[in-house]
């Protein structure tokens, strides 16, 4: 009895081992992807995360912290000059104090065969060399000057001897000196 | 002697006023000839409350163009003349730049009269002049552009509606438009310059007629 009770149960098992084992569809994917060959950053990556101990003289680390602040400031002066470069050319010459409501006024002059032209009136006190006018094209000269609200009166300054009324402004009704001015109104801005 | 003391204070005080004045731009700019006749002119305008920057600005105008110190002086005390006509006409409450716009108009052919008549309607501000000037200088008639100004005061549009108006007028002028024609057209319509936004515009006095738009030739 105990015999048979013996075979029957190493039946049971060999049968049990004998069964094919079942197993899930994505198993092949899962054995392949794990032999596939490493990445190549896989070992710098690891080189550079793994800690290390590191001895410095005090030499040494003096001489890194030098050229640590001269990259500091290397690199603050390259940038300093790049934002130089950025900034748009001084087109705009504000009269002295404007005040918050002043108007951006484009004076122009055709002047060809001129080397220097300025714009010269009572907003920048009469000063040859306040507010020059940058040459454009063919002649053209041009210059952008924030002035305050209210009545201007202006002339143009040619190479540093002739002056001349700007000739698309109306001229000033009093010419004491003999030599015209022009007139031009700012209003408060509108909005 | 505390009496001594205060009269020497006193007169060290107004001894040092002058100076304390002096505009540092003209004793730079002009020669010493002409600094001599222009400095009393400005501390006079001073002295009455009147705007001391334009006679300053016309003296340097002056040294820029080399002219001698008699004619400075002599443009000199003209405008302070026309400062003066132009306080009295716009009153003791026209600021600093009103009055100095207003001796601009006088300069371009507006009378006295006129300036008082401005002041009265709410024109009497330094834009509205300035805009008067600049209107007799592009070619209106004085009378037009005084009643063209005077128009809109009564509206009372804002400043920067006035210089709105200029701009039309002078584009109009620009058309072909008689300058006369253009003022008295453009200011017969000055709800089209456009209110600024947030301003409102004041009503007109009621039953007063609006006068037509002159025909364009």
């Amino acid at each position: 009895m105990s015999d048979l009770r013996g075979d029957e149960l190493l039946e049971r098992v060999v049968a049990e081992l004998r069964r094919p084992v079942a197993l899930s569809p994505d198993f092949d994917a899962r054995v392949m992807a794990a032999l596939e060959p490493p990445s190549p950053w896989t070992a710098p990556l690891r080189w550079l995360t793994r800690p290390r101990t590191v001895t410095v003289s005090p030499l040494g680390l003096l001489g890194a912290a030098a050229c640590l602040a001269g990259l500091v400031v290397a690199g603050a002066a390259l940038a300093t000059r790049a934002l130089r470069v950025l900034e748009p050319p001084p087109q705009v010459a504000v009269a002295p104090a404007p005040g918050p409501r002043a108007e951006v006024v484009r004076f122009v002059l055709a002047a060809p065969g001129a080397r220097r032209v300025s714009v010269i009136g009572d907003f920048n006190d009469w000063d040859a060399e306040a507010t020059p006018l940058r040459p454009a094209a063919a002649g053209v000269w041009v210059a952008d000057v924030a002035l305050p609200p209210g009545r201007h009166e202006y002339a143009f300054l040619i190479d540093g001897r002739e002056w001349r009324a700007d000739p698309i402004a109306p001229r000033a009704p009093a010419n004491e000196y003999g030599v015209p001015n022009s007139v031009i109104t700012v209003g408060a801005r509108s909005s | 002697m505390i009496r001594r003391a205060g009269l020497l204070l006193s007169w060290l005080l107004a001894a040092a006023a002058p100076l304390r004045a002096q505009d540092p731009r003209l004793a730079a700019r002009l020669d010493p000839a002409a600094l001599r006749s222009v400095q009393p002119l400005v501390d006079s305008a001073r002295a009455l409350g009147l705007p001391a920057e334009p006679l300053v600005s016309k003296a340097l105008e002056g040294a820029a163009k080399r002219a001698s110190a008699e004619r400075i002086a002599a443009a000199v005390r003209a405008l302070l003349a026309d400062l003066r006509t132009a306080r009295v006409a716009l009153g003791p409450g026209a600021d600093g730049p009103a009055v100095a716009a207003g001796a601009s108009a006088l300069r371009a052919g507006i009378r006295p009269e006129d300036l008082h008549r401005l002041r009265d309607a709410g024109g009497g501000a330094a834009v509205p002049l300035a805009v008067l000037a600049e209107l007799v200088a592009r070619g209106v008639p004085a009378d037009t552009a005084v009643e063209a100004v005077l128009e809109l005061a009564r509206h009372g549009v804002a400043e920067p509606e006035y210089t709105r108006f200029e701009r039309h007028v002078v584009q109009d002028i620009g058309a072909g438009i008689p300058p006369g024609v253009a003022a008295a057209t453009r200011a017969a319509a000055p709800a089209a310059l456009g209110p600024p936004a947030g301003v409102t515009r004041g009503a007109p006095p009621a039953g007063r007629p609006r006068p037509a738009p002159p025909a364009h030739p």
